[in-house]
């Protein structure tokens, strides 16, 4: 007979709740620096504006990280080695789309290697606009996001199970071959 | 030895370029495909030890491609550009990375983007482009606009079951 119960007055949806107010305040964040967005982080992550207060840290290997930071244009080359990154990492995870190449490709528009919109690709839970954002755009939509997960509407790792088979169907159109 | 001479003793006509805001001197030549390889070892045994680029220029309305061939002297401080004209029909040149080994990277870049076929270098398959299915994307007579459409536009949305715009 089990001497320790689980503590069945809390039921399940509230469980949830305290789950997702406990993670959102421990994003830990991997960024994955395609192109020139990188270089915005540094004041993000360094002393000026202190992302860690809010309990977010550059994380080194997506299997501990709960956030993808795509930074900068995608080209077809990257968004195999992306969506690996994503796959690696567990649930649940959020990914935020940096800059406006991700968005709509950005100066890229009509270039011949650049995917356009990241979302068609792997879902997307908040975009920042911008060419290139400014440190302050990158702490709200931190801020935002952490806003979203505590209301539960930050759910791209579900869509991504619920929907696989489109998201794949759209990534081996781009891909001639996966296992490289 | 300066460039000059060394232009005079393989009996090439060249000229001098000028470039606002670099004193360096720089000289052109054109030189005759199968000349080429004998021009840079004398330019090679004479101080250019240095290669710094091989370019490739598709000019489609001469129906050639031009490929330079960039070198350098630290002695002298001088540059040189030797270029060689292929049919744009059939682009085909010999390798030279036996002169130069960083030459065989620029090879790569160049059938890639191009399509020069280099004879001799067996490395010339995918290498920055990768699953790429079109003709090679820097000729000037590539679309790329109508190529970004085709591919990533034509990608259909998730389709979630919500709402549509």
């Amino acid at each position: 007979m089990n001497e320790n119960p689980l503590p069945s007055i809390i039921p399940d949806k509230e469980w949830k709740k305290i789950q997702r107010m406990l993670s959102k305040r421990s994003l830990w964040m991997i960024h994955f620096c395609t192109g020139c967005g990188a270089m915005e982080m540094p004041p993000v992550m360094t002393s000026r504006y202190d992302m860690e207060r809010f309990g977010i840290i550059p994380m080194a290997t997506p299997r501990q990280a709960d956030l993808l930071l795509v930074t900068g244009y995608v080209a077809t080359k990257t968004l195999k080695r992306i969506v690996r990154v994503y796959e690696q990492m567990q649930d649940p995870k959020y990914v935020i789309a940096f800059g406006s190449c991700p968005i709509n490709g950005g100066i890229y528009w009509d270039s011949y290697n650049i995917i356009k919109r990241l979302d068609k690709y792997i879902p997307v839970d908040m975009y920042i606009a911008g060419c290139m954002p400014r440190p302050e755009a990158i702490m709200d939509a931190f801020l935002k996001l952490m806003k979203d997960i505590d209301e539960g509407k930050a759910n791209g790792w579900m869509r991504y199970r619920k929907y696989y088979d489109q998201y794949r169907r759209n990534q081996m159109r781009i891909f001639k071959r996966w296992d490289e | 030895m300066k460039a000059e001479q060394i232009f005079k003793e393989l009996g090439l006509e060249f000229e001098k370029l000028k470039v606002k805001g670099n004193t360096l001197p720089r000289y052109k030549a054109e030189v005759k495909p199968e000349k080429l390889e004998e021009a840079i070892i004398k330019f090679k045994s004479n101080g250019f030890n240095h290669f710094v680029a091989l370019s490739c220029i598709d000019w489609i309305k001469d129906e050639k491609f031009e490929l330079v061939y960039h070198l350098f002297s630290y002695k002298e401080k001088e540059d040189v550009f030797l270029s060689i004209f292929l049919p744009r029909k059939e682009p085909k040149y010999k390798t030279l990375r036996h002169l130069f080994p960083q030459i065989e990277t620029y090879e790569r870049e160049i059938h890639e983007m191009f399509g020069v076929e280099f004879e001799g270098n067996d490395r010339l398959g995918e290498f920055i482009l990768e699953d790429w299915d079109d003709m090679p994307p820097m000729r000037k007579d590539f679309d790329t606009v109508a190529y970004a459409k085709k591919k990533y536009e034509s990608v259909p949305l998730i389709d979630e079951g919500g709402e549509k715009e």
